[in-house]
């Protein structure tokens, strides 16, 4: 925060605004927390444990104000979707060896 | 003043120049759904380019909290209220949003900074409304970051409740920027010496130091506040676009353009960019396959950035999705409830898209979709959905294959042998 008071003369001065969010924020950020998560491979449980704790705050505060039925559900359905994070072993794509002439780099030639 | 036609305003507007495009524009596309203000763009950007004394204040790349940061500090809130005061009730838009790509997002019935400057400012020779930000403003490129409301702390004592968490009654979201090499640069247009220019090659908006003197009316006039002054060789820089980099110089790549830094070092993958061709009204001319074109005209799920000011900016922006939408419609113009519509429910070729991002540093001039099996279907928040494990391919200038990824995204494991070796 600015050590600074506000100065409540100056119009665009924003701090300590506060800015309603719409009707069904907390339901879409309820929803953008859990694919997030789902496609990074979280299963149902993980993701619960994640709405449950206090320090991912957005998420905890979607599940205090949607209630645990609500927030179950979206996990179920998100994770019908977005939870089919499959392990494939690949090897990584071969690639060719970078021609850099050392001309380029500003090196011998330029230095003698 | 000419009239030139800005497909962003579905109309004709004043400019103080003649209409002039390049072959190709540089442009990019950002989707905030994704950033979390890591900063590396800032730093990558700050760390090629604006490290020597004098250019402490410059963050050509910088990321900004809103609804409340802004660097400099209320550039877009100020901007937007001298336009309200030279035009009160006009700043709206008419009509619906719709396919044609001459006006996408209807048409804009307030006046742009160009038209604004006619009507506002003194003496009659202003070319363009806008204002010097104050030292103050420039100070802190970081202002409220991730602060939405709360107490005054108190130096060298710790909070009392400060092992427990706040609650925030609030939303807010991280906007990256960078110059966006507009169109019809407002920069260009207010430079007393002409010492600005956009380069016909790749619409790149390059400032002449040579040529520069100091006398900051591309500071004063650029509504991005993009322009920025040095005092110690008094003269202006802005960002480069690193155009050696899209030139294709840097070794790396043997002679393909290779994206900006800010973009390289996007380690959400929140970033894309390329050189979009340009038809003879510098609107953007048909390249179906090409990534840029396809979430801009396309799935139109990428929105130019306060598109009312009138520069045509382009910089294109998949909007957040939790954010109140009149702030959005304010800030990306009237396509946003269409764009967060396509973006929420992505159809089957946004999806394979969607993973182009970030995948290589080469620029990416075309894409193409190969069918994969069907991975999923039913019903996702009351629609019918259905996910296919296609796999997208990107080329190059030359139309050689840079990479290929699924939109199942593969996991690669090194094997056991190999592991932890160079």
């Amino acid at each position: 925060m600015p050590y600074d008071d506000p100065d409540p003369s100056d119009p665009h001065l924003l701090i300590g605004v506060e800015v309603p969010a719409e009707e069904g924020s907390e339901l879409e950020m309820a929803y953008v927390f859990a694919e997030e998560f789902a496609r990074m491979g979280f299963s149902e449980q993980r993701l619960l444990a994640l709405f449950h704790h206090p320090f991912y705050a957005g998420a905890n505060r979607a599940l205090k104000t949607l209630g645990e039925e609500k927030i179950r559900s979206i996990i179920g359905e998100t994770l019908a979707v977005w939870g089919k994070f499959r392990i494939r072993v690949e090897d990584a794509p071969a690639k060719e060896d970078w021609e850099v002439p050392l001309i380029s780099l500003g090196g011998e030639t330029e230095q003698s | 003043m000419s009239q030139v036609y800005n497909w962003q305003l579905g109309r004709e507007m004043g400019y103080p120049y003649e209409a002039k495009y390049p072959d190709r524009q540089f442009a990019f596309v950002f989707n905030i759904n994704r950033c979390i203000a890591c900063q590396s763009c800032t730093m990558a950007c700050k760390s090629t380019w604006t490290f020597n004394k004098g250019q402490e204040h410059m963050w050509w790349a910088n990321v900004e909290t809103k609804p409340y940061g802004g660097y400099p500090q209320f550039w877009d809130a100020k901007i937007l209220q001298y336009l309200r005061e030279a035009d009160p009730e006009g700043q709206v838009w008419n009509g619906a949003v719709s396919d044609n790509a001459k006006s996408m997002y209807g048409q804009f019935a307030g006046k742009t900074i160009f038209e604004a400057a006619e009507k506002a400012m003194q003496p009659a020779s202003a070319r363009v409304l806008g204002y010097l930000p104050t030292d103050e403003e420039w100070n802190s490129p970081n202002i409220y970051e991730d602060n939405p409301v709360g107490p005054k702390g108190q130096r060298y004592r710790f909070h009392e409740t400060g092992e427990q968490l706040p609650v925030h009654n609030t939303w807010f979201f991280y906007l990256a920027r960078i110059c966006n090499h507009c169109t019809y640069p407002a920069c260009l247009a207010a430079c007393p010496r002409q010492a600005i220019y956009k380069r016909p090659e790749d619409g790149i908006v390059l400032l002449d130091q040579s040529q520069c003197r100091g006398y900051r009316k591309c500071v004063e006039a650029c509504p991005y506040k993009k322009s920025m002054y040095r005092g110690n060789t008094r003269v202006s820089e802005k960002c480069i676009a690193c155009y050696p980099r899209v030139e294709g110089t840097d070794p790396e790549t043997n002679g393909q353009p290779m994206e900006t830094r800010c973009m390289a070092a996007c380690i959400g993958q929140i970033r894309m960019q390329g050189l979009v061709k340009l038809s003879e009204d510098g609107s953007w001319a048909e390249d179906r396959q090409h990534p840029l074109y396809y979430l801009v005209h396309v799935a139109k799920v990428a929105l130019p950035l306060y598109p009312q000011l009138g520069t045509s900016p382009n910089g294109y922006y998949i909007p957040p999705r939790w954010v109140p939408r009149d702030y959005l419609r304010q800030m990306f113009g009237p396509g946003v409830d269409r764009a967060l519509e396509r973006y929420i429910h992505p159809d089957r070729e946004l999806l394979a898209v969607l993973q182009l991002f970030r995948r290589s540093n080469i620029i990416i001039f075309r894409y193409e979709v190969e069918e994969g099996p069907l991975i999923y279907e039913g019903t996702y928040r009351g629609k019918d959905v259905k996910i296919y494990d296609d796999t997208v391919i990107a080329f190059n200038r030359d139309g050689k294959e840079i990479f290929r990824t699924k939109v199942e995204e593969p996991l690669h494991v090194r094997p056991a042998q190999h592991q932890n070796s160079i």
